[in-house]
């Protein structure tokens, strides 16, 4: 004989409802988004601060500041405050003795196309497309890649690799493990500085420019086409100078190579306006044309 | 007024750092972009270590002991000293760590910038002199030995106090870290092979001061 007991209609009734509890407390605990707006003026200064997550910044044509931050855990919390013409966006942590996965953040930030970014992001990404005014990024572990960028660019990392497709403005970049591509670059002013990471360029050698790429150990590899015209010093102590341009020997007699390591000097297509500095300890500097 | 080439304006170029313009060399330099510029960086990097040894802090006493030490061994300053009495350069520890306490931090990269710049000044001396190498290698050992403890002993407690809140972002400045430790250490090889070679010494410089900016970075994070 079966004994099923009924159950009563009470505990059925809470049989729904206790998944519908834990739901809702996971939900509480996974991601949440904030959305934020600040009305600015032309030339905003946009400050982030965050220790770990993905950073996208875009240009839009409004006189606003968006900030979507999508906030990894409840641990973690939003704080965006605006001062004048100065929008400051900080991740703070909330509760202590958290797991690096509960400190993430992530931001969507759509901003003026002339708004001048400072950006502090130990790791994840940093990310920055069509945006002219002035900046700032320092990372830790995190990758940074500017699109269309202009101003005056200071990026230091000290893992994170550096992309910068069609930049303009003056570039300066400093890192310690991180590489860097420099593709596409109309600017005037390069230094680009790493110790073991590799350095790609190949960009315009604009009249009068400064190129100077420097690394201790890995590549440097300067691209050129056959109508761009440039002075050029490339030296490596330990390592090998390959150089594919056609150069002419150098108008002034200072100007004669190192008589350490292997070492080139010259001008390419006449009297070069640009100058181009190559060195590298024991890396390899390989000069190329371009496809 | 007869024109003169950039090898004679080269010849001249001490002469006009210290002020002394011959109407020649002006005119050259009005016509040669590469000269004029060339002057221009020189003039520019006098200026910038003007300013910077007027804004920054003394360097630590040991790195003028120091050099001291080496010019009175290359005869170039000469001290009476009385029979019986011999004076050493002054190393104590605990004047070092009384001094590195007293420092806010972030002004730590400062008074490191401070120092750098006196062993730079001793390792970029006599370049266009014939110099014994021994007297190099001493002398670059002698000023950049203090400095390289000081930043070890820096590193060692900085390193041990960072925050462990995310194991990634500690992982990259270890393994960092270690690169610029690396790399100092086959600069510094480097340089006792060929102490002559300015290149090398700019690498050991550089490195020195990549050390110092990371430190002073992970400072801050500390804070």
């Amino acid at each position: 004989m079966s004994t099923h007991r009924a159950v009563p209609q009470i505990w059925k009734s809470a049989g729904l409802l206790v998944p519908g509890f834990l739901l809702f407390g996971v939900a509480s605990a996974s991601a949440q988004r904030i959305e934020k707006h600040f009305k600015v003026e032309a030339s905003p200064v946009v400050t982030i601060h965050n220790p770990n997550g993905a950073i996208t910044v875009k240009a839009w044509t409004k006189s606003e500041v968006l900030v979507i931050a999508t906030l990894g855990s409840g641990h973690v919390d939003l704080e965006a405050e605006q001062n004048g013409n100065r929008v400051d966006v900080m991740t703070r942590q909330i509760t202590d003795s958290v797991a690096p996965d509960d400190l993430r953040a992530d931001y969507q930030i759509n901003v003026p196309q002339d708004s001048e970014l400072q950006i502090h992001n130990d790791s994840g990404a940093v990310s920055v497309a069509n945006v002219l005014g002035n900046m700032d990024v320092e990372t830790i572990a995190a990758d940074v890649d500017l699109q269309d960028a202009a101003g005056y660019l200071t990026i230091a990392t000290v893992g994170g690799s550096f992309q910068c497709m069609r930049c303009a403005g003056h570039i300066e970049v400093n890192s310690i493990s991180g590489s860097f591509r420099l593709m596409d670059t109309r600017s005037k002013h390069v230094r680009a500085q790493t110790s073991t990471g590799n350095i790609l360029f190949s960009g315009e050698f604009l009249p009068n420019g400064e190129y100077r790429l420097k690394n201790y150990s890995g590549v440097i590899e300067l691209r050129f086409l056959p109508g761009d015209s440039f002075d050029v010093s490339a030296t490596s102590l330990k390592g090998k100078v390959n150089n594919q341009a056609k150069l002419t020997p150098p108008n002034h007699s200072y100007q004669s190579t190192s008589k350490y390591g292997q070492a080139l000097v010259g001008s390419f297509n006449t009297a070069g306006h640009a100058h181009v500095d190559l060195t590298s300890f024991d890396g390899t500097i390989n000069i190329v044309k371009r496809d | 007024m007869a024109a003169i080439d950039c090898k004679q304006f080269l010849n001249q170029l001490d002469a006009w750092m210290e002020g002394q313009r011959t109407a020649d060399a002006k005119a050259h330099a009005r016509n040669c972009n590469v000269c004029r510029s060339m002057a221009d960086d020189l003039g520019s990097i006098t200026a910038a270590a003007r300013s910077l040894a007027a804004e920054e802090l003394e360097p630590p006493a040991h790195v003028w002991t120091s050099l001291r030490a080496q010019l009175e061994r290359e005869g170039l300053i000469r001290e009476q000293v009385s029979v019986g009495q011999i004076t050493e350069p002054k190393t104590s520890a605990a004047g070092w760590r009384r001094w590195f306490g007293a420092i806010p931090r972030p002004a730590l990269a400062g008074a490191y910038l401070a120092a750098l710049v006196a062993v730079g000044v001793a390792l970029s001396g006599p370049i266009s002199k014939r110099v014994n190498d021994y007297r190099w290698i001493q002398g670059t050992q002698e000023s950049t030995s203090p400095l390289s403890a000081q930043l070890n002993s820096v590193e060692q407690t900085t390193m041990a106090s960072l925050p462990s809140s995310n194991p990634v972002v500690t992982a990259v400045l270890h393994k960092n870290m270690a690169i610029v430790d690396n790399y100092i250490t086959l600069c510094e090889k480097s340089v006792h092979d060929e102490p002559e070679n300015e290149v090398a010494r700019d690498y050991l410089y550089e490195a020195y001061q990549q050390k110092a900016d990371l430190l002073a970075q992970l400072n801050e994070r500390g804070d």
